[in-house]
């Protein structure tokens, strides 16, 4: 178990080197400096797309989409809750079986799943879809719910922490970089649309 | 060889070489934040609906993220690691011949650039920025719509788009200025030409002197009534710049160029933009960073200006004039791209009786497909018209008589519209709109009207 859990770790390290790497190369391609004066706030673009712009209503695409929201939403907060509860492990705390911890696991893995489900059921999402969505989609969903196994069960940790590497091991290589490149992403949008005056956008 | 065949036999001709020039060229559009949006992709297809050519073709290949995924594709395969090792696991591929065929199509075929989907992605990426680098990439490597290019290359070759000639141009403010003096009663009326240190350059785009004189009179009618201190330019008068639709920065500053000159010529405080969505957004943030210089003037648009008249008590308007039902169709480079929103919502509020917003509206708005230079590519025209249905669609709902349209480009697509789908409308400009409504009183003289000035 030690063994694994020392695994566990170099992988977890390894992806966040890799991810930083890759954030980095991004950047060294450049900010361009802007020349035109602002007519609104960078700043305040930048906290709107991380706030309110980030809400159901603030978009039509997830406004008239809710299940996918809500499925996206429930996906995210167990990954975390995941995450969080194996960084426990690995630090050897134990938690007690909670709904607290049990519910968003639960609630993960299912969205997760509902998510699989949605992309291969829809002829336009699998047109759209590479091998990376299947697979990011499959070790991430695993990986939440082997958490809620291990929270159930401790005979689930071997499982956990295995999975837990294949997954950090694959994170820098597919789409699962979005962990970083979302808020690099959402930051560039908030400051370009910030600065015009379009976000934060009135409805 | 017609237009079509032309671009054919150019994407049949590319060689390697042309090839890795255009890889060099991609690169070198690329900054940080274009990096990041082309690895941020989850491909959650949520955007579908925000595009109007997916909501009216229902393709695969319309779907916004599939046309990023076009560009994303060949930035895996040649940027980074994963997509050189595994291509066929995160769906890298090279920029070869079918790709550019991909890009080609994708962004110039099934896009105008609108960037509805940059605020509906659900992961912030700014998607139509990417299409635009791709589209400067095709450009720049020779791959644009011929009809397209010729806009741009008549900008550069005549001072405008349409290719008036200076004397066509005087000729016809002369006459727009005789009609107006009738019109309103003065004779006094003027359109000043080259006025030296005038406080205001209005700069017109080319389809109103050739085609809508009636939109230019209505704004000289409005300046006339607010007394301004304004003039336009002899030489240098274009508002339009197409190089925002080929995405190149050489042609986009070349073209704005005429503008900033004609500034520096007359000494005019303030630079307006009439009624044009692109040209507004091409003169107010993209000119700076082609030309990689911030003007020395304040850049407006006449919706702005009308409304600090309407601000400042200098423009007197009577709603019951125009009591037919009246709605606003929002362009997306002066709304989306130009953080210009509720100017033009304040002046139709004051002028018209029964106004009605389309749904969705402002920065949500949906594009009337005429933008991104569609209607200068004539071998789109199709879809143009059929993802056009989507705004046809959305002022049929309101019942509106009246559509107004702060831009020409689109209003030239709401008129086709009009015919393709029967809508019954009237198409104006919001000036037009503004001089209906004006309540004739004598127009305050230039020492009566006190305007700070920006510059």
């Amino acid at each position: 178990m030690e063994a694994l859990r020392i695994g566990v770790g170099i992988c977890g390290l390894g992806a966040v080197v890799a991810l930083a790497v890759q954030a980095a190369r991004a950047s060294a391609f450049g900010i361009r400096p802007l020349h035109a004066p602002a007519a609104g706030s960078a700043t305040r673009g930048v906290l709107y797309a991380f706030g309110p712009g980030m809400s159901p209503l603030a978009k039509e695409s997830t406004r008239t989409h809710p299940w996918a929201y809500a499925l996206g939403v429930a996906y995210h907060l167990g990954v975390f809750a995941a995450f969080g509860y194996l960084l426990l492990l690995l630090l050897g705390v134990d938690v007690a079986p909670t709904a607290a911890l049990g519910v968003p696991l639960l609630a993960g893995a299912l969205g997760g799943l509902g998510l699989f489900v949605r992309r291969y059921a829809s002829a336009p999402l699998r047109g759209l879809s590479v091998p990376d969505d299947a697979i990011a989609n499959l070790l991430t969903t695993g990986f939440v719910a082997l958490a809620a196994a291990r929270l159930r069960s401790p005979a689930a940790e071997p499982a956990l922490l295995a999975a837990a590497m294949l997954l950090l091991c694959y994170v820098p290589l597919g789409k699962i970089r979005h962990c970083v490149f979302f808020f690099l992403s959402r930051r560039h949008l908030g400051r370009h649309f910030g600065r015009r005056g379009t976000f934060p956008v009135r409805h | 060889m017609s237009e079509i065949d032309a671009l054919e036999a150019r994407l049949a001709a590319l060689t390697d070489e042309d090839l890795s020039r255009g890889l060099d060229l991609f690169r070198a559009k690329l900054g940080g934040a274009e990096a990041a949006y082309l690895q941020t992709c989850v491909r959650c297809g949520l955007c579908a609906d925000a595009c109007h050519y997916h909501r009216t073709d229902g393709e695969l290949a319309s779907i916004p993220a599939h046309k990023l995924a076009q560009v994303a594709a060949v930035f895996r395969a040649h940027y980074t690691a994963a997509g050189r090792l595994a291509p066929g696991l995160t769906g890298a591929r090279r920029f070869d011949r079918d790709m550019v065929r991909a890009w080609v199509d994708a962004v110039f075929g099934r896009c105008s650039l609108c960037g509805r989907c940059s605020l509906n992605c659900t992961t912030g990426i700014h998607i139509s920025a990417v299409l635009r680098a791709a589209r400067g990439t095709l450009t720049e490597m020779g791959l644009i719509p011929p009809d397209l290019l010729q806009v741009v290359a008549t900008s550069l070759e005549t001072g405008n788009n349409m290719g008036i000639s200076r004397e066509d141009w005087l000729e016809t403010v002369q006459w727009i200025e005789e009609e107006m003096q009738q019109d309103v009663g003065d004779p006094a009326a003027r359109i000043p030409v080259d006025k030296q240190g005038a406080r205001v350059l209005f700069t017109v785009n080319p389809r109103e002197p050739k085609f809508f004189p009636l939109c230019l009179q209505a704004s000289a009618t409005v300046f006339h009534a607010a007394g301004e201190d304004w003039t336009v330019a002899s030489e240098g008068w274009d508002l339009t710049n197409y190089g925002l639709f080929s995405a190149s920065p050489a042609h986009g500053g070349a073209i704005a160029a005429n503008l900033m000159a004609s500034m520096d010529r007359l000494g005019c405080g303030t630079l307006v933009i009439g009624e044009c969505g692109h040209g507004f957004a091409a003169a107010r943030w993209e000119a700076a960073e082609w030309l990689q210089k911030r003007p020395g003037f304040r850049i407006v648009s006449f919706l702005e200006l009308m409304e600090e008249y309407f601000q400042q008590g200098r423009l007197h308007v009577d709603p019951a004039k125009i009591t037919e039902r009246a709605t606003l169709h929002d362009p997306c480079n002066t709304v989306r791209h130009g953080g210009i929103v509720e100017p033009q919502r304040a002046i139709l509020r004051r002028c018209l009786a029964d106004f009605v917003e389309m749904t969705p509206n402002r920065a949500e708005n949906f594009c009337c497909g005429g933008g991104g230079g569609q209607l200068s590519m004539s071998r789109y025209r199709q879809k143009r018209l059929q993802s056009g249905g989507v705004k046809a669609e959305q002022i049929r709902r309101t019942g509106a008589r009246l559509v107004v349209a702060p831009c020409h480009n689109c209003i030239d697509q709401l008129m086709e519209l009009n015919r393709e789908y029967k809508l019954g409308v009237v198409i104006k400009t919001v000036a037009e709109v503004v001089a209906e409504a004006l309540v004739r009183t004598t127009a305050p003289s230039r020492e009566e009207s006190h305007v700070p000035d920006a510059r």
